[in-house]
């Protein structure tokens, strides 16, 4: 008697703390990375969303940028993963291809919110016929200039390769006498494989490389002017030492300290970099410049290319509530909302028509320089293996090639046979 | 019902057991002689396949190297620090032995990640504590790199990890120590054999069982070890701080092919069985004796 009144004890109990069902729809949207303003601009968006939509709660996770594709592909795979989620653009190949995003252009107003965007912006989420997501914020990458250190040498800052390798040596010195030197031209951010990518690849774009041939089917990076411009960075390395000797270790806060603390004086960024450096050392000013062009190229400095990556918000296949998502969806990418990255420093370019030819954008600080860049910026080639190629092959070999380990030939032709191989479905 | 109570109180730690333990090891060998990827999910049986990409893969010979030195010479410098403060420990000089005591273990109790970003920090090139104080002495330039030198990466994780291991040996040896018995000591001392002589003749050879427990667990714990390697250079620059259970991650997680991360899984676990059956046949030699 005693046993059972124990088992039903427990049995009562393990029904009742089941908890309530809720009666309305829960969303959940997960926010990879951004400033903690950007994080408070979304948890408000957010509220205002609830606001307006009784009924519906949203349930937001703050996860790390860092591991975003490692997180998703494991949530996806297991077939769980949020409603809505931020991630980088050229994830839609990828992740558009195995089945993951909802393409977007299926909801029947989406041909009005189109409107909304920038076209080439909103390209950026295509892949083959799908949309995959709405534009978030757009970044160029730029050639930021310690301004103190420029100042003090009389430099301006480069605009072309000769000018750029130049400039890195002049500001390559020993400051305090002691012998060694502590102040560096360019740091490089070798410690994150795709960061890595993403900051060598202009160099490669302002040079008129392309990375893929136009059909996707062939590797192009190894071309002469690749060659050329691995070997700019590789001699500035191994005959100038004008690049920080630890850059193989080095992440965004290396990078961040050793640019705030005037031990490096240019650094291959985009729009977040002044906000981050300004948390670090209110007041820190520096140069936004378009990353240079090869010497013969210099009549193409305001318009050859930059790379160009983009954060957008996409709805998970399989949420249950594609309607419910899509809405939540519209609310955080309207053009009320875009407004926010030009009057707030979000760390990243506004993505709407009427948010980047606003009175605002034009007398905000940079903000021209990026949308002058963005007009002629290309994104990284939408093929599902490019995020593999960029970290796992082009990156290591690049790094190879500027240690010394490999010729900057050798070392590009090795990654674009590995690369190509990947691309025929040979490894 | 009597008789078969004990066994249905077994039933939710064998459950427990069963789907954390078994379910995951056995998926894992399926896996392993599977094409499994998490973009395009399973496509059938592909023998081993797997295993013959992992072992011809020049990454993974490197990653055995470095896991190998890693573990062994990690595992031995951490026993010759541990049995060093371990005696300095057992010269018992009243409270402040104990006060060491708990200091010499703080190593031990912090996380191994905590313990990996502190050690990061403290190497770094420009703002390192590490590099500040080698300077100052003349012993090496300012701004010397270490996590960034694909020829120092490896060591500098190594001692980290000799720092977070060598308090575990010394607590042990500390154990080992104090139940020498003191007559050997004193007989020895009777014959006029010296210090050093007491400790080659008496103190290790009765620390001998303790050394080869600690030694094949100190080496199968290192090959283990995931977090200091993942956190301080996640297996860079450029491949020099490789070690297996980080290069798992590596095929599972970056390259997203899940049957060749199933197989080298599947390699090291073989691999640290090998070395825990060495661990037990040590034991149960020791007990014997």
């Amino acid at each position: 008697m005693k046993r059972t009144t124990f088992i039903a004890l427990v049995l009562s109990i393990s029904l009742l703390s089941c908890g309530k069902k809720s009666d309305g729809i829960v969303l959940h949207d997960w926010n990879f990375g951004g400033r903690p303003k950007l994080i408070e601009f979304l948890r408000q968006r957010v509220y205002s969303f609830e606001k307006t939509h009784p009924g519906i709660k949203v349930e937001q996770s703050d996860k790390s940028w860092n591991m975003i594709r490692e997180i998703l592909y494991a949530d996806f795979s297991a077939g769980a993963g949020p409603d809505v989620m931020n991630t980088h653009s050229n994830f839609a190949a990828e992740f558009g291809e195995a089945g993951f995003y909802y393409p977007v252009n299926k909801f029947p107003d989406f041909e009005q919110v189109k409107q909304w965007y920038v076209p080439h912006l909103l390209e950026s989420t295509r892949y083959k016929d799908n949309y995959y997501g709405l534009p978030s914020s757009a970044i160029a990458f730029v050639l930021c200039c310690n301004k103190e250190l420029f100042d003090k040498e009389g430099i301006a800052p480069p605009k072309t390769w000769s000018q750029f390798r130049e400039a890195a040596k002049r500001l390559t010195k020993d400051t305090d006498g002691d012998g060694v030197i502590d102040q560096f031209g360019l740091v490089l951010m070798g410690g994150d494989k795709g960061g890595f990518a993403y900051r060598m690849i202009p160099f490669f774009f302002k040079a008129g490389v392309n990375v893929m041939s136009e059909d996707l089917k062939k590797i192009e990076f190894n071309s002469p002017m690749g060659v050329a411009a691995l070997k700019l960075i590789a001699d500035m390395y191994q005959v100038d030492h004008s690049i920080t000797p630890g850059f193989l270790a080095y992440t965004h806060s290396e990078v961040n300290d050793l640019f705030s603390g005037n031990k490096a004086a240019m650094s291959i960024e985009g729009p977040w970099f002044r906000g981050m450096v300004g948390d670090k050392n209110p007041g820190k000013d520096m140069y936004v410049v378009p990353v240079p062009v090869p010497d013969d190229m210099i009549a193409q400095y305001d318009t050859a290319p930059t790379l160009q990556d983009m954060v957008m918000y996409s709805i998970n296949a399989r949420s249950k509530h594609l309607n419910e998502a899509w809405e939540l969806l519209k609310h955080l990418r309207n053009e009320e909302a875009d407004m926010f990255w030009i009057t707030q420093d979000l760390g990243a370019t506004a993505t709407t028509k009427s948010a980047l030819n606003s009175r605002e954008a034009k007398s905000i600080k940079d903000i021209p320089l990026y949308i002058n860049e963005l007009n002629h910026a290309r994104p990284w080639p939408p093929h599902p293996q490019m995020i593999a190629i960029a970290s796992n092959i082009y990156t290591p070999y690049c790094q190879k090639a500027i240690v010394g380990e490999l010729s900057p030939k050798a070392a590009l032709d090795q990654a674009a046979r590995e690369a190509q191989d990947l691309v025929d479905g040979k490894k | 019902m009597k008789k078969a109570t004990p066994y249905l109180l077994l039933v939710p730690a064998l459950l427990f057991t069963v789907f954390v333990l078994v379910y995951p090891l056995v998926q894992n060998l399926i896996n392993s002689f599977s094409d499994v990827s998490m973009i395009t999910g399973r496509s059938g049986w592909t023998g081993f396949s797997n295993y013959k990409h992992v072992f011809h893969d020049t990454l993974f010979w490197r990653s055995f190297g470095n896991t190998s030195v890693y573990a062994v010479v990690g595992t031995v410098v951490a026993l010759i620090l541990g049995l060093g403060f371990a005696l300095l420990l057992n010269l018992k000089l009243g409270k402040i032995t104990t006060v060491m005591g708990c200091l010499y273990t703080v190593p031990w109790i912090i996380s191994p990640v905590v313990a990996g970003f502190a050690w990061k920090w403290l190497l770094n090139d420009h703002f390192g504590v590490v590099n500040y104080w080698l300077a100052s002495a003349g012993i090496v330039k300012a701004g010397t790199t270490w996590l960034g030198n694909p020829g120092t990466a490896l060591i500098c994780v190594m001692l980290a990890r000799i720092w977070q291991f060598y308090p575990f040996a010394m607590v042990m040896f500390l154990a080992g120590l104090q139940s020498i018995p003191q007559e050997q000591y004193e007989a020895a001392a009777v014959d006029g054999a010296t210090m050093v002589r007491r400790f080659f003749h008496i103190t290790l050879p009765n620390l001998k069982t303790v050394t080869s427990v600690m030694l094949v667990l100190g080496v199968i714990w290192s090959f283990n070890d995931f977090n200091m390697v993942f956190v301080m250079t996640r297996g860079g620059p450029m491949n020099s701080s490789m070690v297996l259970p980080v290069l798992v991650r590596e095929f599972s997680f970056v390259q997203f092919d899940l049957g060749k991360g199933s197989a080298l899984s599947v390699v090291i676990f073989a691999l640290l069985t090998t070395l825990s059956y060495l661990y037990l046949k040590v034991l149960a030699r020791g007990e014997s004796t």
